[in-house]
C-alpha cells in the first residue's frame, strides 16, 4: 500500500468491504423453511417493529439485535445468522411482546440447530459437551468447591458418588447412539 | 331466495301457461356452441346427437349463441312445434343466463321452472381445454344427467310479497344519521334508534376531522338537527331494538324505550333541573375527564335536547330524598315513576349502523394506561384539545394540569396484534395520531411531538398531504419502532419511554411529559346482541359481514338487512357516510319495488312424516323453519322469504319430512344414476332406471 493509499483508505478499507452490495448467490432463499423444520416459528411474518429488541435484556449490554437476526432470517443471510444466536438468554421476554407471535427465542434455538449442523461450533459447546460425557453435567465440578463442602461436613457432590460412574456410564452410552458426540465432534471423548 | 325485480312490465307474464301436470315428458335439448367457447373444445354436434337419443327427448338443437334473440326464438319456436313440456339448456352457468331463459320458455306458454340448465362452459369447456375428447364425453354426460333431471321438474309459482314502506335504522352515529336522512328524503318513514341519550355516536366525541381539519360537531350537528326535524323520521334516542322477527319486507320490530324520568314531549332542554342538581359524576361522554350531574345532556348540542336522569347517581332513587329537580322545573317534565315503554314497529328494510368501541388497554399491559395518569388514549386526547371538552381546548396533562412539552403516541395499541387476536388494521389511527399531532402543535408550537409507529398508513384522498405537512410544517418526528418499556418518574410523573428505533438500529430511551395510545377499534358492545337478534354472521375480526367484499359490500347474507358504517369494520367518516348513503339506497330500492318476488326454491315441510322435533329451526342458519300449532297439531313449516334454499333442514331432518322444491331426493337421485350410466348402452339402462323413483312416489 502507496502512502496515498495508506492516507486514503487505512481505516475506510475495511468499512467498504462491509458495506459492499450483497450478492443474490449470498442468500439462501428457503432459510425460513429450515428454521420451520427446527422448531422455528415462520420469521415472514415479523413486522420488524422492534418491540423484541427493546425488551430484550442482552440486546441491552451488547451489540445484538433479535429484530436484526429475525430479518437476515427473512433475508436468507444464513451465513451472518450462525454464531450470533448463542448470546439468547432464552428469557422468552421477546415471546411475551412480540405482536406476530413469531417466538424469537425458539427461531435462536432453531438457529443453534442449523448452526451445529453446519459445523459452526463455538468452543464452550464443545466444552460443555465434554464435561457432559466426562461429569455427567455441562458444568465441570470445581475442586474447591468441593473442599468447601468438606469443610462444611456436607455430602460429596453426586458426580463424585460411587452409583454415579453408573449415571455417566448411561449418558455416554445415550450421547452416542443418537449421534450427539459425532455432531459436536467430540467422539474421542465418549468411552460408549 | 329472493329480489326486488318487478315483473309487472314483463311482457311473458301475459302469456297463459299451459297445464304442464303429469303428462309423459317431451323434453327439447338447446346446446349451446358459446361462439367457440364450448365449440372450440366440446364436439358439440356429438353430444346433440347423443341428446337426441336420449329417452324422453324429442328435440335437440344446436345453437351458435342461444342467449341471443335468434337462440331464443328457436327455442319458442321448437317448444310449439314439438309440443315439448321440459327444456334442456346446455350453456353455461345458471348464474349467467338463467333467468333469461327462465322468461324464454314462459313465453313459449311453460312454468318458467321447468327448465334445467346444464353448464358446459364454466365446468367444462373451459376448464378441459386441453383435453377435447374427454371434454366431449363429460358434456354428454352432463347433458345426460340434465335431462334426467328435467323428466322430473314440476312446475313452481314464484311469490310475491308486498313490502312495508318504513325503515328501520339501528345506531345514530354518523352513518345511521346519514343513511336516515336519505330514505326520508326518498319518502319513506325511518325509525332511528340510538342506545345513548343522545344521537351523534362518535363522531360528536372528536375534535377535528382529518385531512381537512373540520371541527367534528360543527359539520354534523345539522345533520344532527335535520334528524330530529324531518317530518318522515322517529327519533327513538336511548331505546334498544329487543325483537326483530319476519323476513324482507315484512320486519315486526320490538323496540323498548328506556325511561329517562323526564316526559321527552315537555322537557324544553333549559337547564334548570342540572343547575339545581346537587350531585356531580364523570361524565361518560368525556370519558372521565369532565363532570356532570345526575340529571344531564351527555354534551350541549345533543340531539333530542332532553335531560335524563342517570339513575344509579340520583339522590331520590336512593332514599326517595331530594326532589331539588322537581321543584325547579316549571314544565313539571320530571317524572321519577316513569317505566321503560315496549313499542311495535313494522318496516321492510333495516339498516344496522352499530359503530365501533375504542380498544381499552389492558390491565397490566406494557403501556401502563391503569398505572400512569399520563398515559391516555386518542380517544381521550380527542376530549383534552376540543374546545368544548373538560379543558376548553387547552390540552394539560392529567398528574398535574400542566401543559405538556414533549408528547410521543404510539401506535397500534390494540391492532395488527395477533397475540390478543386483534390481527386487522384499524385504519384511522395513523390519521388521528397526525391530525392530532397537528392540533397540539397548533395550540403550542414549542412542543416536541414524536410518532412511534410501525407503518404509517396515508391512504385516504389528502391523506399523505397531511403526512407530509406535520413532518415538514409542524417538525412532527417519526421514530419506526414499537416501544417495549415505559417507566414514569416518580416525582414529575413523566414517561420515559425505551425502544429499539429501527431504522436507526439502536436502542434509545427518551422522556416525555404525556403519551398518547392510538387504541384501535373493535366492534361496539351492543352489536354482538343486535348481531344475534338478526342472526347476521361475523366476518373473523369480528365485525358484521358482508354478502360479498366486493361486489355486495353493504348488503348482509339475510335479505332486506344492510350494513352501514363501523358495523361492517373499521372505517373513517368519508368512509362511514358513503357506504350509509349505499345502504339506504339499497334498502330504498327494495321499497321502492313496493313488493319482492320470493323465489320458490324453498324448502317444504311435509306435514303427514313431520314429527316436529325442530331440529331444522336449530339448523337453519336464516331462521326460516319455525313451529306452530296446526290442524295436525305441532308442525313445523317454512317461511318461504326467508329461506334460502340451502338444504341444510333437509339434510337435518331424520323423517325425511323436508324436501327441497327443485332438488328433491328423487330428482337428485336420477341425475346420479344417469351420471354412472356407461355412454354405449346408456339408452336403456337410463330409462329403466329413472322410472323405478317414480313407481316408489306413486305408492306412497
Amino acid at each position: 500500500m502507496g502512502e496515498v493509499e495508506k492516507v486514503f483508505l487505512s481505516g475506510l478499507h475495511e468499512k467498504l468491504v462491509e458495506d459492499k452490495v450483497i450478492d443474490e448467490s449470498q442468500l439462501e432463499p428457503d432459510f425460513a423453511k429450515e428454521i420451520v423444520k427446527y422448531g422455528g416459528k415462520d420469521v415472514m411474518t415479523c413486522l420488524q417493529c422492534g418491540n423484541c429488541t427493546g425488551v430484550c435484556p442482552i440486546s441491552l449490554k451488547i451489540d445484538y439485535k433479535t429484530r436484526i437476526i429475525i430479518k437476515y432470517c427473512q433475508f436468507g443471510l444464513k451465513t451472518l445468522t450462525l454464531g450470533t444466536q448463542w448470546v439468547c438468554a432464552t428469557c422468552y421476554r421477546c415471546y411475551e411482546h412480540c405482536p406476530a407471535d413469531i417466538n424469537p427465542a425458539e427461531v435462536m434455538i432453531a438457529l443453534r440447530h442449523i448452526a451445529i449442523r453446519e459445523g459452526v461450533i463455538p468452543p464452550f459447546i464443545k466444552v460443555a459437551a465434554t464435561n457432559l460425557v466426562k461429569y455427567g453435567q455441562s458444568v465441570k465440578p470445581d475442586l474447591e468447591v468441593e473442599k468447601i463442602r468438606k469443610e462444611l461436613e456436607l455430602e460429596d457432590v453426586p458426580s463424585r458418588g460411587a452409583e454415579y460412574a453408573k449415571v455417566i456410564r448411561e449418558i455416554n452410552v445415550l450421547i452416542h447412539a443418537v449421534g450427539y458426540d459425532k455432531l459436536i465432534g467430540i467422539e474421542d471423548e465418549v468411552k460408549a | 331466495m329472493s329480489s326486488s325485480e318487478s315483473l309487472e312490465e314483463n311482457p311473458a307474464q301475459k302469456t297463459p301457461e299451459r297445464e304442464s301436470g303429469p303428462e309423459e315428458p317431451r323434453v327439447g335439448v338447446f346446446v349451446c356452441h358459446c361462439g367457440s367457447n364450448i365449440a372450440g373444445t366440446v364436439d358439440v354436434e356429438k353430444v346433440r346427437e347423443t341428446a337426441e337419443r336420449l329417452p324422453g327427448v324429442v328435440v335437440a338443437k344446436g345453437n351458435k349463441y342461444t342467449c341471443s334473440d335468434l337462440g331464443q326464438d328457436e327455442i319458442i319456436k321448437a317448444i310449439k312445434e314439438n309440443d315439448v313440456n321440459r327444456v334442456v339448456v346446455a350453456a353455461c352457468s345458471p348464474r349467467m343466463h338463467e333467468p333469461t331463459f327462465r322468461n324464454c320458455i314462459q313465453q313459449a306458454g311453460l312454468n318458467p321452472y321447468l327448465l334445467q340448465m346444464v353448464n358446459l362452459r364454466e365446468q367444462c369447456s373451459w376448464v378441459h381445454a386441453q383435453q377435447k375428447e374427454e371434454a366431449t364425453r363429460k358434456a354428454i354426460d352432463l347433458v345426460r344427467m340434465g335431462v334426467a333431471k328435467a323428466s322430473r321438474l314440476v312446475p313452481l309459482e314464484a311469490r310475491e310479497v308486498p313490502v312495508e314502506q318504513a325503515s328501520l335504522v339501528i345506531g345514530g352515529g354518523v352513518a345511521g344519521i346519514q343513511a336516515a336522512l336519505d330514505m326520508a328524503q326518498m319518502g319513506f318513514k325511518v325509525y332511528l334508534v340510538e342506545s345513548e341519550p343522545s344521537i351523534g355516536g362518535r363522531m360528536a366525541q372528536l375534535d377535528k376531522t382529518f385531512p381537512t381539519g373540520d371541527c367534528a360537531i360543527c359539520i354534523l350537528a345539522p345533520k344532527m338537527v335535520d334528524v330530529a326535524r324531518h317530518p318522515n323520521i322517529t327519533l327513538m334516542a336511548y331505546s334498544e331494538v329487543e325483537d326483530v322477527q319476519g323476513f324482507i319486507g315484512n320486519f315486526d320490530i320490538k323496540v323498548r324505550r328506556k325511561s329517562r324520568f323526564v316526559i321527552e314531549g315537555k322537557c324544553v332542554g333549559c337547564g334548570v333541573c342540572a343547575d339545581v342538581c346537587p350531585v356531580k359524576v364523570d361524565n361518560k361522554f368525556d370519558l372521565g375527564y369532565g363532570k356532570r350531574k345526575a340529571i344531564y345532556v351527555p354534551f350541549p348540542q345533543a340531539v333530542p335536547l332532553k335531560y335524563t336522569i342517570d339513575k344509579d347517581n340520583c339522590i331520590y332513587f336512593k332514599n326517595g330524598k331530594c326532589k331539588a329537580c322537581i321543584k325547579a322545573c316549571t314544565n313539571n317534565a320530571i317524572d321519577h315513576e316513569m317505566a321503560d315503554e315496549v313499542v311495535d314497529l313494522k318496516v321492510g328494510t333495516i339498516i344496522v349502523a352499530t359503530g365501533y368501541d375504542t380498544y381499552v388497554p389492558m390491565k397490566r399491559g406494557v403501556y401502563k394506561y391503569w398505572e400512569y395518569p399520563n398515559v391516555i388514549t386518542g380517544l381521550e386526547l380527542e376530549r383534552l384539545i376540543n374546545a368544548s371538552g373538560p379543558t376548553g381546548g387547552h390540552l394539560i396533562r392529567p398528574s398535574d394540569g400542566e401543559s405538556p412539552r414533549r408528547v410521543a403516541f404510539i401506535q397500534c395499541v390494540g391492532s395488527r396484534n395477533k397475540k390478543i387476536g386483534n390481527n386487522y388494521c384499524s385504519r384511522v389511527c395513523c390519521m388521528y395520531a397526525i391530525k392530532n399531532a397537528q392540533i397540539v402543535k397548533e395550540h403550542e408550537p414549542e412542543t416536541k411531538i414524536s410518532v412511534y409507529y410501525n407503518d404509517i398508513r396515508a391512504f385516504g384522498k389528502g391523506f399523505e398531504e397531511l403526512y407530509h405537512r406535520v413532518r415538514e410544517e409542524y417538525s412532527v418526528e417519526f421514530i419506526r419502532g414499537r416501544p417495549a418499556k415505559l417507566t414514569e418518574d416518580p416525582e414529575t410523573k413523566s414517561i420515559t419511554i425505551r425502544a429499539e428505533e429501527t431504522l436507526l438500529n439502536k436502542i434509545t430511551e427518551r422522556e416525555f411529559d404525556l403519551v398518547v395510545l392510538s387504541t384501535g377499534l373493535l366492534p361496539s358492545e351492543g352489536s354482538k346482541r343486535i348481531g344475534k337478534t338478526l342472526a347476521l354472521s361475523l366476518s373473523p375480526d369480528g365485525f358484521f359481514m358482508e354478502a360479498h367484499p366486493k361486489l355486495r359490500p353493504v348488503d348482509t347474507a339475510m335479505d332486506g338487512i344492510y350494513l352501514a358504517g363501523c358495523a361492517q369494520g373499521p372505517k373513517d367518516i368519508p368512509d362511514s357516510v358513503a357506504q350509509a348513503k349505499a345502504a339506504a339506497a339499497s334498502a330504498a330500492s327494495v321499497m321502492f319495488g313496493k313488493k319482492v318476488k320470493i323465489e320458490p326454491l324453498t324448502a317444504a315441510v311435509d306435514e303427514e312424516l313431520c314429527v316436529a322435533c325442530g331440529l331444522c329451526v336449530e339448523m337453519c342458519p336464516y331462521r326460516a323453519p319455525e313451529l306452530y300449532e296446526g290442524e295436525k297439531g305441532t308442525k313445523a313449516r317454512i317461511i318461504e322469504a326467508l329461506c334460502h334454499g340451502c338444504g341444510t333442514c333437509v339434510a337435518a331432518c331424520p323423517q325425511k319430512a323436508i324436501i327441497a322444491n327443485q332438488f328433491t331426493d328423487d330428482q337428485i337421485t336420477s341425475e346420479i344414476v344417469s351420471a354412472l350410466e356407461d355412454v354405449g348402452n346408456g339408452g336403456d339402462k337410463t330409462k329403466e332406471m329413472a322410472k323405478k323413483p317414480a313407481a316408489e312416489e306413486e305408492v306412497s
